[in-house]
């Protein structure tokens, strides 16, 4: 199965707190070509949350466009082509692993998947042996792998993740990473990664978005290119330090307008979609 | 270790008040030996069993429909009230009303428009409907909205999320609003008993022993009565324990968001604020109309009005309705604030010293399941006729949902704050000055939301059944004269009074709140 493509186009959302309106995404536009892997980092509250909410038709845009294969997110969430992580594992409490992990067929009206695929998920987050326990049973992290485990249980085209590993120690994470990353080779869904770790957005994705402060605009688009199977190794790179300390200039408010600045005109200098090698190595 | 021992202290200490009663009630201590020993009560209890168990089957059979239908009821119109948000707020007046009647007020009216039968079981349904609708409300609406996002995200519809999430995550709220309930259908049995002329049950039974003044046979009724509630109550919360400690498990507080009103467009806040006034009428009207009966015994809420207001009988019964009232009124509050000022000193008492707490809380307990028509004959052959009598069966039945209320806020008071002052050597009055009394000043209006309906209720019966004054007597002797239009009016009034009471709270609270100044 291949992932679909993502794109948002000129989005605009805004809420109305108190009967005032509130801008969180401005005229965003953004494009994940199909079986890509793309991070999404930004100031707390800047709207990133909302921006996954709206592809998975949990809200909807005041205006542009949303497609998700050519198609609108609320059919494809319907036809289980999207598959979903929070940041809280959000299991139900009175579930076994095994069942929660089912929890995505019984929404959608499927009929319950064979045993041996739900083992198979169990393994492949490293919870063998606790197919039966109650996440109340759980630590926290493997609450959080049995939720990986739920949002790959459909076999997505589309993988939509927020924060999926915020609540984890940082040894814990960097598993998780190599997980997620080993089982994305293996099925390329079109992945969105919202997150607040830089260096995890870095390992992991092809491409870095940054946002603004909300209302969300993109401040900078940053391609990742280290060739994969990205190993631990990575981590101590001099390379990979200098794309995350670009990434973390642009975060911080006191030197983000300069950055910005930068950033953008190296982005005018390419399209978004095929930006320029702008100080990163291979 | 700790655990057991004081399981055991609070098994002594329990003991200990059963033989103070014991020990009492054989040097006849109290009033003249109106409270019996409790060897006495059991042992007539026993002798007379033959005769209790016809009143028991009848109340028992009363409380257990009247419990499966407002159950039911209740269920369905809170997952409407979910599913449909607006029908909550069309539901409201009737919602309102439901929780505020005072059941005592409605009794003859339900046996005028029903069957005796019919009339006995509808009110055990309707003291059931609120405890649990709420509660129902309360835990659909409590379900995690990250995992009610997740469903949504796999395009699962309101109608999933209720079946997958929402009813198994409301199922512990539920089951304590059964806790409740339970006690509530037998009050309400044993209240319609009382006032519906019934063959048997125990609030017929009650009627009847109440001229004999033996405090021994009026202590078993009770007791049995009080035994029938509790076992409906322990019941509910063996379920709910088993069901809690799995959802307990890894639930995190968060409530979904109330809906938002305040974008609404005004036309339609108005009219739904019409229909949340007009359905209990409707409801009223629609009644009537079923039951097909003579509008000069059933009045329609037109009727009422030309009773009250526009009729030649108009101002003779304003005048009588009026200094029912004037009498009513004032003891309702000073009940209310009477009962309050328990509840607000045993939940202090419980901070305070936790372990006689415990013991007492079982007596505690008792004053809540045991039927108040049962408890009012007892606190006569005690205190008599005269005001006391009133206010002590109010304080009764008012103090202990506030004593949970407020018991629950000094609990939730963060432990953090009480290690800070602990650490500055504040002795437990200090900290109760500090820090208890001012952070529980929120919830002592919450309990005062809950007591108000409870008060007035109290006051009526005693009223009824003890001083002859005021709209319970009133309403009493009504039912004598065959005055219907004053039965339905005692009832309506009885009902506005308590939604006014109910609704002055949050603009006492307003008024009370010491921040808005600096707004």
């Amino acid at each position: 199965m291949q992932g679909l493509p993502l794109q948002f186009t000129n989005v605009s959302k805004a809420f109305s707190i108190k009967g005032k309106a509130l801008p969180v995404i401005d005229n965003l536009s953004l494009d994940c070509p199909a079986g890509s892997f793309t991070a999404l980092l930004g100031p707390s509250g800047c709207g990133k949350s909302t921006l996954l909410r709206l592809a998975l038709a949990l809200e909807s845009e005041d205006s542009g466009s949303l497609r998700i294969g050519g198609d609108s997110p609320r059919s494809i969430c319907r036809s289980g082509a999207v598959g979903v992580a929070f940041q809280d594992a959000a299991l139900l409490p009175w579930r076994s692993v095994e069942s929660n992990i089912r929890l995505p067929f019984e929404v959608l009206g499927r009929k319950r998947p064979d045993a041996a695929k739900i083992n198979g998920l169990i393994e492949l987050v490293g919870l063998k042996g606790f197919e039966k326990a109650r996440p109340g049973e759980l630590s926290g992290g493997m609450r959080q792998r049995v939720a990986i485990a739920r949002s790959l249980a459909t076999e997505p085209r589309v993988l939509l993740m927020d924060e999926p590993f915020g609540a984890l120690d940082l040894i814990l994470r960097r598993q998780m990473n190599l997980e997620l990353q080993r089982i994305w080779s293996a099925k390329r869904p079109t992945t969105l990664l919202i997150t607040h770790g830089i260096d995890e957005a870095v390992y992991l994705a092809d491409r870095v978005i940054v946002l603004s402060p909300r209302p969300a605009r993109v401040l900078a688009d940053i391609p990742v290119s280290f060739s994969r199977p990205r190993g631990a190794e990575l981590l101590r790179d001099p390379a990979f330090h200098h794309v995350c300390d670009r990434i973390a200039a642009l975060l911080d408010p006191e030197t983000s307008a300069a950055s910005a600045a930068a950033e953008t005109a190296a982005l005018e200098t390419s399209s978004v979609t095929a930006p320029a090698k702008t100080g990163t190595t291979a | 270790m700790t655990r057991l021992g004081d399981h055991i202290a609070t098994g002594v200490l329990i003991l200990l008040l059963l033989a103070a009663w014991e020990f009492a009630g054989q040097l006849k201590l109290v009033a003249d030996g109106t409270l019996p020993p409790l060897s006495a009560i059991l042992l007539r209890l026993a002798a007379e069993w033959r005769e209790y168990w016809p009143h028991v089957g009848a109340t028992l059979y009363t409380a257990s429909l009247g419990f499966l239908i407002g159950n039911t009821v209740a269920l369905t119109a809170a997952v409407s009230f979910c599913l449909w948000p607006v029908t909550e707020r069309i539901f409201r007046g009737v919602n309102i009303a439901a929780f505020t009647v005072p059941p005592i007020a409605i009794a003859p009216v339900l046996v005028i428009a029903l069957d005796g039968e019919t009339a006995r079981i509808t009110l055990a349904a309707l003291l059931v409907y609120f405890p649990t609708m709420t509660a129902a409300m309360a835990g659909l609406r409590s379900a995690d909205p990250r995992a009610v996002d997740l469903i949504r995200a796999y395009g699962g519809g309101p109608l999933r999320t209720l079946w997958l999430l929402r009813l198994r995550a409301a199922l512990p709220a539920i089951l304590s609003g059964f806790q409740v309930a339970a006690p509530a259908a037998v009050l309400g049995a044993v209240l319609a008993e009382f006032g519906s002329g019934a063959r048997w049950g125990l609030g017929t039974f009650l009627l009847g022993s109440l001229g004999r003044a033996e405090p021994d046979r009026l202590w078993g009724i009770g007791l049995t009565a009080t035994a029938i509630a509790g076992l409906g109550y322990a019941l509910s919360a063996t379920l709910a324990a088993r069901t809690t400690s799995l959802n307990r498990a890894v639930n995190i507080g968060i409530a979904g968001p109330e809906p938002d009103t305040a974008s609404e467009a005004p036309v339609r806040r108005a009219l739904l604020l019409a229909a949340a006034i007009l359905m209990p009428l409707l409801i009223w009207q629609a009644m009537l109309l079923w039951a097909d009966l003579s509008p000069i015994i059933a009045k329609t809420p037109m009727g009422v009005i030309d009773y009250l207001i526009t009729g030649k009988t108009a101002s003779s019964a304003q005048t009588r309705l009026l200094a029912a009232l004037a009498e009513t009124v004032p003891i309702t509050i000073a009940g209310m604030l009477l009962g309050l000022g328990f509840a607000f000193a045993l939940a202090l008492l419980s901070f305070a010293a936790p372990l006689l707490m415990r013991a007492l809380l079982p007596f505690a307990l008792v004053t809540q399941t045991m039927p108040l028509v049962a408890l009012t004959p007892l606190a006569v052959l005690i205190f008599g006729r005269g005001i006391t009598v009133t206010l002590v069966i109010t304080i009764s039945v008012t103090f202990f949902a506030a004593f949970v209320v407020l018991a629950q806020g000094f609990a939730m008071i963060p432990k953090a704050a009480f290690d800070l002052v602990d650490a500055y050597g504040a002795s437990t009055l200090r900290k109760l000055r500090l820090i208890a009394i001012p952070a529980s000043r929120q919830w002592l209006f919450v309990a005062a939301r809950l007591a108000l309906p409870k008060a007035l209720l109290g006051v009526m019966i005693a009223e009824w059944l003890a001083t002859g004054k005021g709209l319970g007597n009133l309403l009493n002797q009504s039912r004598g004269y065959l005055d219907y239009g004053m039965i339905w009016a005692v009832a309506v009034v009885s009902i506005l009074l308590s939604v006014l009471l109910y609704q002055l709270t949050p603009v006492l609270e307003w008024v009370g709140r010491s921040d808005r100044r600096s707004k």
